[in-house]
């Protein structure tokens, strides 16, 4: 038996990440040079003493399949326990896919109760943070809890886009609510969950039963276990906590790592976070190269500029090239020459010889037209073509074209 | 034909005895190269490239830090139930030589050899860093209809080499017709790189009776004098290749690797080189940084100047420090300040602030494993501040 399992959701789209999701589910997106943004919920748990993880997969799934592997990487090929992908599966009584969070821990309860644990920890695959949930659990056991919810401050003006708790002196959540318009507290749920299992159990039983419910853990879940008058207590997390499922969001949180004052770090041997990697030879930086304030990783070779750059494995910028406050994912090449600012270039984009992606906003004339560009998969932008701020680029572009 | 018809033979510790200083801890086999990698990454990453599924690692000494290495050899695909990698500690007697030559290693893993079902024994040594393909190899020793196939380089001998080579005389069709031992000629020759094919069958056979002989050395005591006998085939090899013989040359083969092409040329895409994976996280490049001509493993915090200089893994530069034509191991901190030139660094040193550290091009300052040279800096670099 195991005291504590994550669950973790991992079965969204983020179909507002656009051409980014396009091939992979959201948990699969690279980050941060070296990751993908499941590796930080995963390393998490491994660093917290959490060897047993379901991860429960639906839109998708293959990328995230053949990355998560046996989990090895993260330490979690154990005999009892470990890493496993949980898809919707066909049941003697029928076949379902996942209608929402709450019925995907449901359609596993067989999973969960193989292990026998008094507590769940239920998880999502789109955030970025670094979290001990083993301090946690040890203020759910404390409090006696029947749930303990993860809370993060946020300014006032951005309660709206959250889930909101109020808690009392103790702690003890009295209200719940959902991207309020108005509202005094402001405690942001961070969808990070320690349930007592048994009651979990019963809570989503009862949700299943109800016919007008979505099935969902923020919508009916969590309403439902307060309206019940459990024990739900709010756990303050106090460290850097991003949401990443948008493009401006994710192009911050990659930038957040370079920024000194940002207690985003992924140097400290003590909090490692892991991740399959494909093994290359060190980066090399040639002699026409100027790096500054920028993350470059094994397999890539620049002789351009790079200034607040996050670049990836086997990425390539070429001599006279710049790339500034940019992303290079996986096999992404700039050749000589091109420009590209605040852009993210998707896994295995070509910019060709003197292309310009995206602007900077000082450089641009009407700032509500500004904002980060996105150079999807495979895609190329021929020589000499221009791309504007914001634009979503899905298909090649012609040399010397503007878009 | 690929290479599940063959095993292979490791030897870490052969060569230890001109390079010193850096197997002062470890054996060949796990000298730290390129940023990244050891020396026994090349042939056992090209191995296993090439299908082969069982790999002896004969050790003599000084092995801990190849064991830390190797682990399960899962890097390599080696943990399997069916095959994979097998290290032979030294046996026999306290402290000692554990064994004089290739022969007598060999005969200390009799049993091993006598085990296994394929028909081929491909042998390596770890002082040279290539990309040799085994596959090929294997398939030109087979269409040869020799005895044995051994690998051979056209290269000079140079000054530090001529204690430890063998050149091959061949004739027109590429068969080996007499060895020298040291040679000390100039010009260019045919220089054996040490990578062998032959049948299990004979090796087992040529290891026996060299045994009741009392002859240790594969080459010399047995090859060199049964040419006729034995049929020897030469293999040569025109790839990358950086051959590690004394500290001048570990120093040159690591900074040669910065010239254009040669990072491309020794780690094609199709043939990788696998390694111990140690999950650190990319490089960091400060404001300041500034970063010329230089390969850089991940884990590096930069907030100085690199030029001309091969980093491994986990390296620190502090503000204002200059590195220059230099090869720093892992783990290095290099103090805010000093200012090293023509320097090699092993694992985990430490250099204070200030420090100024120069050595020539032809001979290279050397500092040894956790050493400290001057004041320790203050707590070490970190990327974030908080």
């Amino acid at each position: 038996m195991k005291e504590c399992i994550a669950m973790l959701l991992a079965g969204g789209q983020g179909s507002r990440l656009y051409a980014l999701t396009k091939n992979v589910a959201k948990p699969a997106v690279p980050f941060g040079g070296k990751y993908r943004i499941v590796d930080f919920p995963l390393s998490n748990c491994v660093n917290s003493g959490i060897d047993t993880v379901g991860i429960l997969t639906q839109y998708l799934p293959m990328v995230l399949n053949e990355y998560i592997g046996n989990g090895q990487p993260w330490d979690l090929d154990r005999s009892y326990g470990g890493v496993h992908i949980l898809p919707p599966y066909q049941k003697a009584s029928g076949s379902d896919w996942y209608r929402g969070t709450a019925n995907a821990i449901y359609q596993n309860i067989n999973f969960i109760e193989r292990y026998e644990p008094k507590y769940v920890l239920i998880l999502s695959g789109d955030h970025i943070y670094k979290m001990d949930y083993g301090k946690m659990l040890r203020y759910h056991k404390e409090k006696n809890a029947d749930c303990s919810i993860a809370v993060i401050d946020v300014p006032p003006a951005e309660t709206y886009r959250f889930g909101i708790m109020t808690a009392n002196r103790n702690g003890r959540i009295t209200r719940f609510q959902e991207k309020p318009k108005k509202t005094d507290s402001t405690l942001a749920s961070m969808g990070i969950y320690i349930f007592t299992w048994e009651k979990l159990k019963k809570f989503l039983e009862d949700d299943e039963h109800d016919n007008t419910s979505d099935n969902d853990f923020g919508k009916n879940i969590i309403p439902r276990i307060l309206a019940a008058k459990q024990k739900v207590y709010a756990y303050a997390f106090e460290g850097y906590w991003k949401d990443v499922g948008t493009i401006d969001s994710l192009w911050e949180a990659n930038m957040d790592l370079l920024d000194p004052r940002v207690p985003l770090d992924v140097w400290d041997p003590d909090w490692k976070i892991y991740s399959r990697t494909a093994g290359r030879p060190p980066h090399y930086v040639g002699r026409h190269a100027n790096v500054e304030n920028s993350m470059v990783t094994e397999g890539c070779v620049v002789d351009g500029e790079l200034e607040s750059a996050v670049l990836f494995a086997g990425a390539r910028v070429g001599r006279d090239a710049s790339v500034r406050d940019s992303i290079l994912m996986p096999g992404a090449i700039i050749e000589e020459g091109a420009q590209v600012s605040y852009a993210i270039i998707a896994e295995d984009a070509v910019i060709q010889k003197g292309a310009v992606v995206g602007a900077r906003p000082e450089h641009t004339a009407d700032l509500t037209k500004w904002g980060v560009t996105v150079v999807g998969e495979g895609v190329v932008v021929g020589a000499g073509a221009k791309v504007p701020p914001k634009a979503m680029v899905e298909k090649n572009i012609k040399a010397g074209e503007s878009v | 034909m690929t290479g599940k018809d063959a095993m292979g033979i490791i030897f870490p510790n052969f060569h230890d005895a001109s390079l010193p200083e850096l197997v002062d801890h470890r054996t060949t086999a796990s000298i730290p190269f390129g940023g990244r990698y050891r020396m026994i990454d090349f042939p056992l990453s090209g191995m296993t490239g090439a299908g082969i599924r069982n790999i002896g690692v004969i050790v003599r000494e000084n092995y801990q830090s190849l064991m830390g290495h190797l682990g399960s050899g899962r890097e390599w695909d080696l943990s399997s139930k069916r095959g994979g990698l097998t290290i032979f500690p030294p046996f026999g007697r306290e402290g000692g030589v554990e064994y004089r030559g290739r022969i007598q290693g060999l005969a200390s893993v009799m049993q091993y050899l006598q085990e296994k079902r394929e028909s081929l024994v491909v042998m390596s040594d770890c002082n040279i860093a290539c990309d040799l393909d085994y596959r090929a190899l294997i398939e030109a020793h087979l269409e040869s209809g020799a005895d044995v196939t051994a690998v051979y380089e056209r290269a000079p001998i140079k000054e530090g080499m001529q204690n430890d080579n063998y050149t091959f005389r061949l004739d027109a069709e590429h068969f080996v017709k007499e060895v020298r031992i040291n040679d000390y000629r100039k010009g260019m020759q045919n220089v054996s790189m040490e990578f062998y094919v032959i049948g299990r069958e004979l090796l087992i056979a040529i290891v026996k009776e060299a045994m009741v002989r009392g002859h240790y050395n594969f080459i010399a005591d047995v090859l060199s004098k049964n040419l006729k006998k034995y049929k020897m085939f030469g293999y040569e090899y025109t790839g990358y290749r950086a051959r590690i013989y004394d500290m001048r040359s570990y120093f040159e083969e690591n900074l040669r690797l910065l010239e254009t092409g040669n990072l491309d040329a020794l780690f094609p895409e199709e043939r990788p080189v696998y390694t111990k994976v140690r999950d650190e996280a990319p490089v960091r490049y400060a404001i300041d940084a500034k970063v010329f001509k230089s390969m850089l493993a991940d884990g590096c915090i930069i907030e100085g100047e690199v030029e001309h200089s091969v980093l491994f893994r986990g390296v620190r530069v502090g503000k204002g420090a200059v590195i220059k034509d230099c090869v720093i191991m892992q783990g290095t901190q290099i103090g805010p300040g000093a200012v090293l030139q023509n320097v090699v660094t092993d694992k985990n040193v430490v250099v204070g602030p200030g420090q100024h550290l120069t050595g020539a091009a032809n001979f290279p300052v050397f500092v040894g494993k956790n050493s400290t040279v001057g004041a320790p800096p203050a707590p070490a670099a970190t990327a974030k501040k908080e």
